[in-house]
């Protein structure tokens, strides 16, 4: 059986991983336009100069030869011919039995600036865009980032960290709107600010300015134009499909898959980006795992769905943002705050519906499942802020512990 | 594989385990137990008591569980489960401190390190002295024990 | 958005959220940290009396290496913290005593002569004048408290009720030279000394006892002697009480003879014009801990310096959090080692006038009655000098809405018999017809793990006054129970119906407050006087006491005086002592044919309330009073 996984991501080594471990004798082939597996979280360690390339791997050196992977590095995939089962790629093709596509996302590009040809606009998803932004960082004075969302954050943090003084403009008002509630934005906000950032919020862009084919300044509504010789492009991504073009792999935006991970196409399989499904590196792990379960023969289906977490760690403050972060109608919130940590619980009825935690996140991981589970907390008989795994605890016979309900 | 088994019942809330593991894993010059900072952050346990609303003491110890849902978690490849010894292991090196993996134990028990908020800080099953962890060693009250057990 | 504590619950909720949004960090803060607790240390039987340990008891190690096993262990612990708590009582009324000798000898003011004359008659000692009189008791006492382990005390059987001391005697366990008690307790409980548990806790009854009589009532009597009594009246409690206009001194401690010189001086024409020159309109005393309770049981006589009490033990962190105190003055306890990160960041000036309750930021201004000038005015400069340098710097954060105008204070053995027409006949003849149910002491401290800051404490007295029981407060719960409402008279709406219908009458609230810790052993002296009007001894009156929120050993050897008495105590949260069977049946059991009384162990507010209730109910039986079906 010959295995042939597209993308060498977080789906696609966890899928890779998984097959070996299942089937010690099947031939595994990644194929990957990079030319080094890297983390996509990292990227902005990159560009800080905190880490080198090897430095953002999340596989270890022996990973391909330990594991009798093949790697085909470096090469773009220009399509799939299901009839014949072969992956076409520059200068030849790549036969499968099973295939998984694992090509993560691309980041997408403000409609304005989308007919642009502009060499200083950047997007932040691959090694080869970080090795860009740094590189073209140096000698850019008044660059702007749009998007204050993880990514974009990502990218002042890590152009402050080598002494840029990057501007943040975002069309909400406060940054980190979809992770974080205002307290906890501000938080860090003040922190970007010391680190040199300045950021325009609440403001929509209305063009973007080419000169000479370069951007060269950025206008704002109510007119305001600010200068800019590097645009990093921080509002989102979408699925890496544009080598499915004219296939008869069916695609809503992304990959369409069902339960199993499995695409309307016999012995092809999706998993992580490029399915649309959820935009975090666990669960991308999950459905790698998931769907070369499925390649191997032994059913599994894709159920940890629950896709509303996230972590951030800005200048040594972490923090952890569960469900909703601001309250809707219904729901009552519970905050906590103290000099090294502030807490913030939505509930609604007996259930935890929201969470934001930041600075001190020890021991938090039950908050997880309190949320996605939807768990009852009404019996626990104790303040929201004690909860903890004690209140649910169980152990198997084998030692693992167990949520008791 | 080896695992810390916890019979909740037996425990006292005495903290000895937990004391045993900031010794186990102590930054300072090693020494007998008497010499070790309780205080300094840099010692800190890796194991903990809690309480439930009835007041009983809940020890939390790393499963170093057979899906270990920190590893998944992980993007940086610092948390690995060991495929010979089943434990899952963390490489501070290597760690990112995206603190993914605090968020996606199921059950609360690792957490970041508390004086530099960097790395992760969990069980090793104090794999520096081959013997049984330092907590298990320490335990008075018989809440914790190891035993093989089939993964 | 609501915000919730980062910190424990509080009976007080203003309170709560108050110190939940401090900036500072307060014990309450600290309370979740501390949340698992040894369950070794916590049933005592953790021993750590030599090299060996420390050895605890388990059902694998049923004994230490020693062989102590958990009896001797728990016991001999138990002993050791009651001795240190009588050790802090009979500190008190020694410096008491000697205050009040060195005042009569300068012929300085006794502002309580009529105590003066009582106290000479219970004791039998006279004297060519007031002055003479109140050396010759003092010397007394003194010469009680100083007597070998061998001699027994003098005044005991002139103090104690008659059927108590006679019981007393029988029992063995009256008690010899005060301070000799506690160095036996100490030297008993030493490593490989006293094995035998029932006798180790019999030491405690005597502890007991001379704490009681000696700590507690004779030190009331002196301080009222010194200081004037207390009359009945209404005065503000909470932070409400802390005007910024003044240079504000909190004061915490037990030893109001301490501060009675400095009292008078900071009312003087000329300090009040230093502090107008600082800018401030004068000095003022902020009441905190049993200190404050006692300058406010005596508020009567110096309403001038003082304002009002602000909070108990654990208040004593929000007091400072409000930026609007310049110096703590601290004499002894319940000065918690919490306030010195407080006073550090908010510069506040801290002064210890007790070597023996030394703190570590504070500076030591020993009190020493000859230079008791020197010592005020310098003191005083100091809290100038504080004034001048934080006021400015430190940004106010005062609770002006918390507490109320409207508490009724002042009660004590004499003016409530005084209120009631200088017999005891009226409370009788109530307590008889069933109008009064019974009485219950709801006395001791506060601690935070009772449910929270005075949670236990004042859910208790809720529900006693709802059983139509009369409480009587002494101790930092006084302070919880008063910030919470329950000793304005409008508290008797919370009463049961007959307990209201008498409040009502008289214009008094449902919970009687006596004040400090001290002033337990005033509500003994009630109880005394009451069953002596009755012909009967104490332990058959339809009285309960109760410490809920006990914190400290001093609470432990009060708690050993109500049990002498033969009283039921009823405790929040055991002393350390369910690791051993036998000190549980002593305690809980067999204490009721040793002196009639008993120990009640329950964190429950309503099932505490129902099991004194029925006590009540039992002890009116056996009088043959009414008795609701």
């Amino acid at each position: 059986m010959k295995h042939v996984i597209i993308g060498a991501g977080a789906a696609g080594i966890a899928a890779a991983e998984t097959i070996r471990r299942l089937r010690s004798n099947d031939e595994i082939v990644i194929i990957s336009a990079d030319d080094a597996v890297h983390s996509r979280c990292m990227l902005h360690n990159f560009i800080s100069g905190e880490r080198d390339e090897k430095g953002i791997s999340h596989i270890s050196d022996e990973f391909f030869v330990k594991n009798n992977i093949r790697w085909v590095s470096g090469k773009a995939v220009e399509g799939i011919d299901t009839a014949n089962k072969l992956v076409r790629i520059t200068g030849g093709a790549e036969p499968y039995d099973k295939l998984l596509i694992a090509t993560g996302a691309e980041s997408i590009c403000l409609p304005h600036a989308q007919s642009l040809n502009a060499e200083n606009i950047f997007g932040l998803r691959h090694l080869r865009d970080a090795k860009a932004i740094r590189e073209y960082a140096k000698q850019a004075k008044n660059i702007i980032i749009i998007g204050a969302g993880l990514v974009g954050m990502d990218a002042a943090y890590a152009l402050s960290q080598i002494g840029k003084k990057p501007v943040i403009i975002d069309r909400a008002e406060q940054i980190l709107a979809l992770n974080l509630d205002p307290y906890a934005a501000n938080m860090y906000m003040q922190k970007f600010e010391k680190a040199g950032c300045s950021f325009v919020l609440g403001r929509e862009i209305n063009q973007v300015n080419e000169n000479a084919g370069k951007v060269d300044s950025i206008t704002l509504n109510f007119g305001q134009k600010l200068p800019c010789d590097m645009l990093v492009m921080a509002i989102g991504s979408s699925p890496s499909i544009g080598f499915l073009a004219g296939s008869d792999i069916a695609c809503n935006g992304g990959i369409t898959v069902d339960k199993y991970l499995a695409t309307n196409i016999n012995d092809i399989y999706a998993a992580g980006d490029v399915t649309g499904l959820s935009g975090i590196w666990p669960n991308a792990v999950k459905q790698g795992e998931t769907a070369a379960s499925n390649m191997c023969g032994q059913p599994a289906t894709y159920d940890d769905t629950f896709a509303e977490k996230n972590t951030m760690n800005y200048f040594g403050i972490p923090s952890i943002s569960l469900g909703k972060v601001m309250p809707g109608s219904g729901d009552t919130v519970q905050v906590r705050k103290d000099k090294d940590k502030y807490q913030k619980i939505i509930l609604n009825g007996g259930q935890v519906v929201g969470v934001v935690l930041q600075g001190n996140i020890a021991h938090s991981g039950f908050w997880l499942q309190l949320v996605k589970n939807e768990i009852d907390i009404s019996k626990a008989n104790k303040s929201v802020f004690n909860l903890s795994f004690a209140d649910f605890y169980g152990v198997k016979e084998d030692g693992e512990y167990m949520w008791v309900l | 594989m080896k695992r810390i088994m916890v019979d909740a019942q037996n425990c006292k809330g005495c903290k000895n385990c937990s004391i045993a593991c900031m010794q186990s894993h102590r930054k300072d010059n090693p020494g007998g137990f008497h010499s070790l900072d309780l205080a300094d952050p840099a010692n800190e346990s890796r194991n903990l008591i809690l309480l439930n609303g009835n007041d009983e003491y809940k020890p939390l110890f790393c499963r170093h569980c057979a899906q270990p849902e920190c590893v998944k978690a992980c993007m940086s490849g610092a948390m690995e489960k060991d495929s010979k010894t089943g434990y899952v292991r963390h490489n501070a090196a290597k760690c990112a401190s995206c603190f993914m993996c605090v968020m996606s134990c199921p059950y609360g028990v690792i957490k970041p390190d508390r004086a530099t908020n960097s790395y992760i800080v969990k069980c090793d099953f104090c794999q520096q002295d081959g013997d049984d962890p330092c907590c298990v060693k320490a335990c008075r009250s018989g809440a914790i024990y190891v035993k093989e057990v089939q993964q | 958005m609501k915000f919730s504590c980062s910190s424990c619950t509080s009976a007080d909720k203003k309170m709560e959220c108050f110190v939940a949004d401090l900036s500072v960090e307060t014990s309450f803060h600290r309370v979740e940290s501390q949340e698992v607790k040894c369950g070794f240390g916590a049933q005592g039987v953790c021993c750590r009396l030599c090299s060996n340990g420390p050895c605890r008891i388990t059902p694998n190690s049923p004994r230490g290496i020693c062989g102590a096993n958990s009896d001797q262990i728990v016991v001999r612990n138990f002993l050791r913290a009651v001795a240190a708590g009588s050790g802090c009582y009979i500190h008190v009324v020694e410096n008491t005593a000697r205050n009040l000798k060195n005042t009569a000898q300068a012929k300085g003011q006794l502002k309580g002569l009529a105590a003066l004359e009582r106290l000479a008659n219970i004791l039998g000692i006279g004297g060519d004048d007031a002055y003479q009189k109140a050396i010759n008791i003092a010397d007394a006492i003194l010469a009680d408290l100083y007597k070998p382990a061998f001699e027994p005390m003098e005044l005991v059987e002139k103090l104690a009720y008659a059927p108590r001391y006679k019981r007393w005697e029988e029992l063995g366990i009256l008690p010899h030279g005060a301070k000799s008690e506690v160095f036996n307790g100490v030297v008993k409980t030493s490593t490989n000394l006293n094995s035998d548990p029932v006798e180790m806790l019999l030491h405690c009854l005597r502890l007991g006892i001379s704490t009681g009589l000696y700590g507690l009532q004779l030190t009331n009597f002196l301080n009222d002697i010194l200081l004037g009594e207390p009359e009945i009246r209404m005065a503000p409690v909470g932070l409400r009480v802390i005007n910024p206009d003044y240079i504000n001194i909190m004061i915490t401690g037990h030893q109001h003879s301490i501060f009675a010189h400095l009292q008078d001086m900071l009312t003087q024409p000329d300090v009040v014009e230093k502090a107008k020159a600082a800018g401030a309109k004068g000095f003022k005393l902020v009441g905190c801990t049993c200190v404050g309770q006692d300058l406010q049981l005596r508020g009567a006589h110096y309403t001038e310096v003082f304002d009002g009490h602000a909070g108990n033990n654990y208040i004593s962190e929000a007091v400072l959090a409000t930026g609007g105190i310049d110096a703590v003055l601290s004499e002894f306890n319940c000065t918690l080692p919490g306030i010195e990160t407080v006073c550090d960041q908010l510069q506040i000036k801290q002064i210890c006038l007790d070597s023996i309750a030394k703190k570590a930021n504070a500076q030591l201004m020993q009190f020493d009655f000859a230079q008791r000038d020197k010592i005020s005015n310098d003191i005083i400069d100091a809290i100038i000098d504080a004034y001048k340098t934080r006021r400015g710097n430190i940004k106010m954060n005062l609770l002006p809405d918390h507490g109320n105008d409207q508490t009724l204070t002042g009660v004590s053995e004499t003016s409530l018999k005084s209120f009631l027409g200088d017999t005891w006949q009226p409370l009788i003849e109530l307590i008889a017809a069933g109008q009064i149910k019974g009485l219950a002491g709801v006395v001791g401290c506060s601690n935070l793990t009772a449910g929270g800051h005075d949670v236990l404490t004042v859910e208790l007295t809720k529900e006693l006054i709802a059983k139509d029981i009369l409480v009587l407060s002494a101790g930092c719960s006084s302070g919880g129970i008063e910030n919470c409402g329950l000793m304005m008279p409008e508290a008797a709406e919370l009463a049961g119906p007959k307990l209201k219908a008498v409040c009502k009458q008289l214009g008094i609230p449902p919970v009687l407050n006596f004040g400090p810790c001290l002033a337990i052993g005033r509500l003994e002296i009630v109880a005394a006087e009451v069953a002596e009007a009755l012909g009967v001894d104490i332990p058959q009156l339809p009285l309960v006491v109760s410490a809920p929120q006990w914190l400290e050993e001093q609470a432990l050897a009060d708690g050993a005086f109500a049990l002498a008495l033969g009283l039921p105590l009823h405790l929040g949260l055991p002393p350390f002592i369910t690791g051993s069977n036998v000190a549980v049946q002593v305690l809980c059991e067999d204490m009721k044919s040793l002196t009639g009384g008993q120990v009640l162990i329950n964190a429950d507010a309503a099932e505490s309330a129902k099991m004194l209730d029925e006590i009540i109910i039992q002890k009116r039986k056996a009088l043959n009073l009414p008795t609701e079906a």
